[in-house]
């Protein structure tokens, strides 16, 4: 299962890329892109199974891309979390209104918690 | 016989002699008795002319004028009843003052005649019009049966307007002849100049006060004591959306400020107890105001009754802007430190917690590496926070020594040499003729100055490109532009520009590069540290985007000039200064 993370913070992708990679207990492969276009050309070519979302990204930020993401029909399913600092409170609305499934606090975090909120996520998305 | 007569004679001569010198002494002395009561009598006239013009001065009311008039007469005239007629646009206003009891018939000769001759003066019949009239002074008599004898009538002319009459009677004849007259003519003639000159000082300063309310960029409008609007100035009417032509009324104020402020109601306390309130952060269409209604009072003091009110509408979205880009910077500064921070720490947690890592070497180099990255960026941001902080608070220091600039220039240009050919760009100096070969600088700044416009220049080249960096001698009176293309290099500043000429002469460095150019419009904001940080934040190149404001900061320590020019496409010349 991929999992792809679209972030330009080069160490929370690496730490996320790495704790996950290890507490997911190889079932999953961490993808990463830099900004919205990347992560848009990255979802077309290794569909993951889920995206870990930043909002605030030079260019295209975590809201554009998801606008457009939800434009491409076989795309706007994937589950999306989405990472943010807690004071993006006015875009973490926009992003729940646009159907994400959860938000990672990026000042405050585990990754046991992480790797256990995707489980369940991808659980439920198989029934 | 003949004896007795002479003695006669002559005693008939002396006594016509001393009659004779006593009668000329007498007629003198009556004459200079004459005169001198006739200069008393001119210089009390003129007291009482001075002070009264003094106290006409001090009031611009008709009435009161006449009645500061009438005052005076008394002590320069003699008569029974002395009164006066003010025309008023809807009534006409008779004060008749009784110095004497006379009877009613009098007083009704008196008015008949004040009538007759105002009627005359300006065509019009009065009779008809409402009329108030005031008696005061002694009593009317009920049983004299008195005619007037004496009377004159004299109009009062203000400006050059006839506003009514002044008269004064008696019931003896023969009082009023050339003398009285005269006197009469003088007393209204000084308090029409003391009006006439009163009236155009206050219509100056209406002028001067109309002229600002007109032009000023607050919002003004007065209103009278039923709140009616009396002024509206045009900012006012901007406000709440209407044409310079159009009315204002209280209830347009109300609807521009969607009813958030009770007007009517702040008025009436204002102008009730006198007191100025302010209204923060009102918001009218998308711009925030600073309201204040104040009352407009008659005169300075306590219990000085309020004529109306004044609300002022003061701007200060300009200020609330400000304040939001200074918010905004705090956090993003904030936020750019703390990011790396967090990263680091999370790092740190996860190598620690996780054992597998610390045994995989390559990748704890890789995030040794990270972590190194991250606190040089921070250490940087921190260093040009302190900076740009310094640069604020006046506290810049530099530390000047001599300086060979040749070195300087030599030294950074190895240093991005490496990355200049990496990008394809190619990196060159030229030295003018005339540069001395040291000056006094401090070297590191400068080198940071320098470090900066390359750096920069090399980030907005395109591969193929060139970036130059010039130094040269400016001499008062040239074209900076023009010597450097003398010496080969071409800057990019609009033609005619001429920035430096009248500079006094000093050393130019310059940066030239054929890259992409500055819009006019980020040129204003290459050295706004708002802009700047903010930009650079959200972009994903390196560098913390004070750069520049710092490089501003350190030339301008220096006492030299920084500047800009730039060809949109074509390429971007910064220049600075440096003292001789």
């Amino acid at each position: 299962m991929k999992i792809l993370i679209v972030d330009d913070d080069k160490i929370f992708s690496k730490v996320l890329k790495d704790g996950i990679t290890a507490k997911g207990e190889g079932k999953y492969e961490v993808v990463l892109a830099r900004d919205g276009e990347e992560g848009i050309e990255k979802v077309k070519k290794e569909h993951p199974g889920l995206i870990l979302l930043d909002l605030v990204m030079p260019g295209m930020d975590g809201i554009q891309f998801l606008r457009k993401l939800r434009t491409i029909p076989e795309l706007s399913d994937i589950p999306v979390f989405i990472n943010s600092q807690m004071s993006d409170i006015k875009k973490i609305s926009e992003g729940l209104e646009l159907g994400v499934k959860g938000y990672i606090v990026k000042t405050d975090y585990s990754i046991d918690d992480i790797v256990r909120r995707i489980d369940d996520v991808l659980l439920d998305e198989k029934e | 016989m003949q004896g007795t007569a002479l003695i006669f004679i002559i005693f008939l001569f002396s006594t016509v002699v001393v009659v004779f010198s006593l009668w000329w002494n007498f007629s003198l002395r009556k004459e200079i008795d004459r005169k001198e009561e006739d200069t008393k009598h001119r210089m009390y006239e003129l007291a009482v002319l001075k002070e009264l013009g003094d106290r006409i001065s001090y009031s611009l009311n008709i009435e009161k004028i006449a009645d500061i008039i009438t005052g005076s007469l008394g002590q320069l005239i003699e008569y029974d009843v002395s009164a006066y007629m003010i025309l008023e646009p809807d009534k006409v206003f008779i004060n008749i003052d009784l110095k004497n009891p006379v009877s009613a018939d009098f007083i009704n000769e008196m008015r008949k005649r004040m009538f007759e001759s105002v009627s005359a003066l300006l065509g019009k019949d009065f009779s008809a019009t409402k009329r108030e009239e005031v008696t005061t002074g002694a009593i009317v008599s009920s049983e004299e049966k008195d005619i007037v004898q004496s009377f004159f009538n004299i109009p009062l002319v203000i400006g050059d307007e006839v506003v009514g009459v002044l008269t004064v009677a008696d019931r003896r004849g023969g009082l009023y002849k050339e003398n009285e007259m005269t006197i009469l003519y003088k007393i209204v003639a000084q308090a029409s100049r003391a009006v006439s000159r009163l009236r155009e000082a206050v219509m100056k300063e209406e002028e001067k006060i109309s002229a600002m309310i007109e032009t000023i960029r607050d919002g003004i409008v007065m209103t009278d004591r039923d709140y009616r609007v009396i002024v509206a100035n045009p900012s006012a009417k901007a406000l709440a959306g209407l044409k310079k032509e159009e009315r204002l009324t209280i209830f347009d104020i109300i609807k521009a400020t969607e009813g958030s402020i009770d007007v009517r109601g702040r008025l009436e306390e204002s102008m009730k107890i006198g007191r100025t309130f302010t209204i923060a952060d009102v918001l009218v269409k998308d711009q925030v105001f600073e309201i204040f209604v104040a009352p407009v009072k008659a005169g300075v003091g306590e219990g000085i009754e309020a004529l109306g009110g004044v609300i002022i509408f003061h701007d200060v979205s300009g200020e609330k802007a400000a304040e939001r880009m200074r918010e905004d910077f705090v956090s993003m500064m904030v936020h750019e430190l703390r990011s790396p921070l967090d990263g680091i720490k999370k790092m740190g947690e996860f190598i620690n917690s996780d054992a597998a890592i610390c045994k995989d070497e390559g990748a704890l180099r890789e995030y040794m590496h990270m972590i190194y990255d991250s606190s040089s960026d921070m250490l940087d941001l921190v260093n040009d926070l302190l900076d740009v902080a310094k640069s604020e608070a006046g506290k810049f220091d530099i530390d000047p020594r001599p300086t060979n600039l040749r070195q300087i220039i030599a030294e950074r240009i190895k240093f991005f040499e490496t990355v200049a050919k990496s990008d394809e760009v190619e990196l060159a100096s030229l030295f003018g003729e005339h540069v001395p070969d040291e000056v006094f600088v401090d070297p590191g700044r400068i080198a940071q100055v320098l470090n900066n416009l390359i750096s920069n220049a090399l980030k907005f080249t395109a591969p193929g490109g060139k970036v130059m960096i010039q130094t040269l001698f400016h001499r008062k009176g040239t074209n900076v532009a023009a010597e450097a293309s003398v010496a080969g290099v071409e800057w990019f500043v609009k033609d005619g520009d001429d920035v430096l000429k009248d500079h006094p002469d000093c050393i130019v460095m310059a940066v030239t590069d054929t890259g992409e150019g500055i819009s006019e419009k980020s040129k204003g904001m290459l050295f706004n540290k708002f802009k700047q940080f903010e930009a650079s934040a959200k972009s994903s190149k390196r560098g913390t985007g004070l750069g520049l404001v710092i490089a501003k900061a350190i030339v301008e320590a220096h006492e030299g000039k920084i500047g800009v020019d730039s060809r949109e496409g074509v390429g971007s010349t910064f220049y600075f200064t440096i003292k001789q």
